[in-house]
């Protein structure tokens, strides 16, 4: 590989990684020009350009706060009063009790089949919670853990359709898509299909959609699947920014990382057979 | 919303090839058979293009009601994501029934083409909501199109005088194509309209209400101020 | 595995001492990675030392400017901001905080190794 080579391997993927194209094209000169100033092949200063291009589109992004935001705690966007659950005669959920307020992250985890996913449904409403009382904010964003998007459709024309179900403009709601998908280190290409998208690509166009309309609450179901290690940490920096910026978050998981900084870990015992 | 709606669909659609192209040449492949006879060719392709428009419907309505419910949740009308996926069927299978009208009016010899056009109008408009209310009660693809097999090869197969083929949802077709084709009495037109304007209110009824069924969420109140 | 250790830890440290190093004078990249080989930590190879700096960049913990040479070639140059300055020497002292309890920590186990012999 040519000196040049590289340099426009570098550069294509910062741009896949959503790095903006002017930020991109500069970053690109300078590290031209450093590899000149150092007289050495710039893979040899760099290493591979792939993985120089990765770290720096980590670097380049809008840096995190060092200090947290005071938050003051905003009014209720989720409250589960006693919520029980039963599917024939299996009870899924027992009293289950939360109170999320807006500016909070609420962790729900357990094993497999503790009705994490059956407890997120009945907050989005599309499940009817045998007893209890679940009271939420209206607004909400909501991002199944599967069949989250439609595989005929490119990333731009799911965002004007949810666009268009939260009443924003087309050209707002791709724009906006763009950019919350460059938060998450992906760049949307035009007329790519969901099913050509990688697993993990296809749960950042999820999450994506789950955000679009800055919703007061959000309601995420395990959404790592596919997911490397930087997508990962990416998210949870995205979880945490949606709470700085004052929404609740409910995430369901299954990885016991990260938990020591949500401000809610409900912990579901499982299933019970009567 | 509608319109976003209906175009994302008609999108889709349109980027499903094999079957879109499958289901067109479906309908060619029934009149080819036929072509010899006026009556049963059009009889047939209008049964093809019913078949076809149903057989698009239910694939349409299976594959999106995972993001349709996922829409629904967060505002979108019941009502609206139904019709905008039918406006987008209907808006491709009047295309493929203009395609073969044109067919007809070259290829055969028929006394009234404008029956022809209303009866293939007619199939398309009761195919769609029956390809969604099929992808209600069986909600995969596979099950789904054999059940609407069964439902046109019955009507192909029925004796068209008994009561199997008139409860069937597009007897109207074939008394449509006895008035357009052979020129006879008023009675054909009346009583396939009749049968027509029963099937559709049924089917677009069923579709409407199963539509709003499934994907109406059990939206929480909102929390009061603690 | 020793080695492993070493980088992960470097890894985790490698702004902070950026941020020392530059506090003692402005410099450029290969300047810095020649001063990090010199004290010790040996060579840190480019491709995670650039986005290191490019980080507390955008922090706005450090400056950078290209400067040109009439000898040489153009560099890029960093220094520290007054906020970099600021986090240089918060961090100069949790570290010297953190180091005393390591170092407690660390002594013990030698005395446990003593007393097994």
């Amino acid at each position: 590989m040519t000196g040049d080579e590289w340099h426009d391997s570098f550069t294509r993927i910062l741009l896949e990684q959503g790095v903006d194209p002017h930020e991109a094209q500069r970053l690109s000169e300078d590290s031209r020009a450093e590899a000149i100033a150092a007289r050495r092949h710039p893979a040899q200063l760099f290493g591979p350009a792939a993985a120089y291009a990765v770290a720096v589109a980590r670097a380049a992004r809008p840096a995190p706060l060092l200090a947290p935001l005071a938050r003051a705690k905003g009014p209720v966007v989720l409250r589960l009063t006693n919520v029980t659950k039963r599917f024939r005669r299996r009870e899924v959920l027992r009293g289950v009790d939360l109170t999320l307020h807006a500016g909070e992250v609420a962790a729900v985890t357990g094993a497999n089949g503790a009705g994490k996913s059956t407890l997120l449904d009945i907050c989005a409403g599309t499940l009817k919670a045998t007893s209890g009382v679940v009271e939420r904010a209206a607004r909400i964003g909501y991002a199944p853990q599967q069949h989250g998007v439609a595989p005929y459709l490119t990333a731009d024309e799911h965002f004007r359709l949810f666009g268009a179900v939260h009443r924003m403009g087309a050209r707002k709601a791709v724009a906006t898509g763009a950019h919350l998908a460059a938060g998450l280190g992906w760049r949307p290409r035009a007329g790519v299909v969901a099913s050509q998208l990688s697993g993990g690509t296809q749960q950042k166009l999820n999450v994506v959609l789950g955000e679009l309309s800055r919703p007061d609450l959000i309601l995420l179901d395990e959404p790592y699947q596919g997911f490397d290690q930087d997508s990962y940490l990416d998210l949870w920096a995205q979880v945490y920014a949606w709470r700085d910026a004052g929404a609740g978050v409910l995430v369901v998981t299954h990885l016991l990382h990260d938990l020591d900084k949500v401000d809610h870990l409900l912990e579901l015992q499982g299933a019970e057979d009567r | 919303m509608l319109l976003a709606i209906a175009g994302t669909s008609l999108r889709e659609l349109t980027r499903r090839r094999s079957a879109l192209l499958l289901v067109i040449a479906l309908p060619l492949a029934f009149y080819a058979a036929r072509s010899d006879e006026p009556g049963q060719a059009v009889r047939f392709l209008a049964l093809g293009v019913g078949w076809a428009v149903a057989t698009l419907a239910l694939f349409s309505h299976v594959g999106s009601r995972h993001l349709d419910r996922r829409l629904a949740v967060v505002g979108a009308s019941p009502t609206a994501l139904l019709l905008g996926r039918q406006l987008a069927l209907l808006g491709t299978g009047f295309t493929i029934a203009g395609a073969y009208l044109v067919l007809v009016a070259v290829a055969q010899d028929v006394e009234r083409l404008w029956a022809v056009a209303l009866l293939l109008g007619t199939t398309v408009l009761v195919a769609a909501p029956l390809g969604a209310v099929v992808s209600l009660a069986l909600p995969r693809e596979l099950e789904g199109a054999l059940a609407l097999l069964a439902v046109m090869a019955t009507q192909m197969l029925a004796d068209p005088e008994g009561t199997l083929a008139k409860v069937l949802p597009l007897w109207s077709t074939r008394e449509l194509t006895t008035y357009a084709v052979d020129a006879t009495s008023d009675e054909f037109l009346r009583r396939g309209l009749l049968h027509f304007a029963v099937a559709f209110a049924l089917c677009a009824c069923g579709a409407w209400a199963a539509a709003v069924v499934r994907l109406r969420p059990n939206t929480p109140p909102e929390p009061a101020p603690a | 595995m020793l080695d492993a250790t070493r980088q992960q830890w470097l890894h985790g440290f490698l702004d902070f001492c950026l941020l020392c190093l530059l506090g003692e004078r402005r410099d450029y990249g290969l300047g810095l990675a020649q001063r990090l080989a010199e004290s010790g930590f040996g060579e840190i190879p480019g491709g995670t030392l650039y986005p290191s700096l490019l980080r507390l960049e955008k922090q706005g913990l450090v400056q950078a400017d290209w400067v040109s040479s009439t000898v040489g070639p153009r560099r890029k140059y960093y220094r520290l901001t007054a906020e970099g300055r600021a986090a240089a020497e918060e961090r100069v002292a949790v570290w010297r905080e953190f180091r005393q309890a390591m170092d407690r920590v660390a002594d013990r186990a030698d005395l446990a190794e003593v007393e097994t012999a």
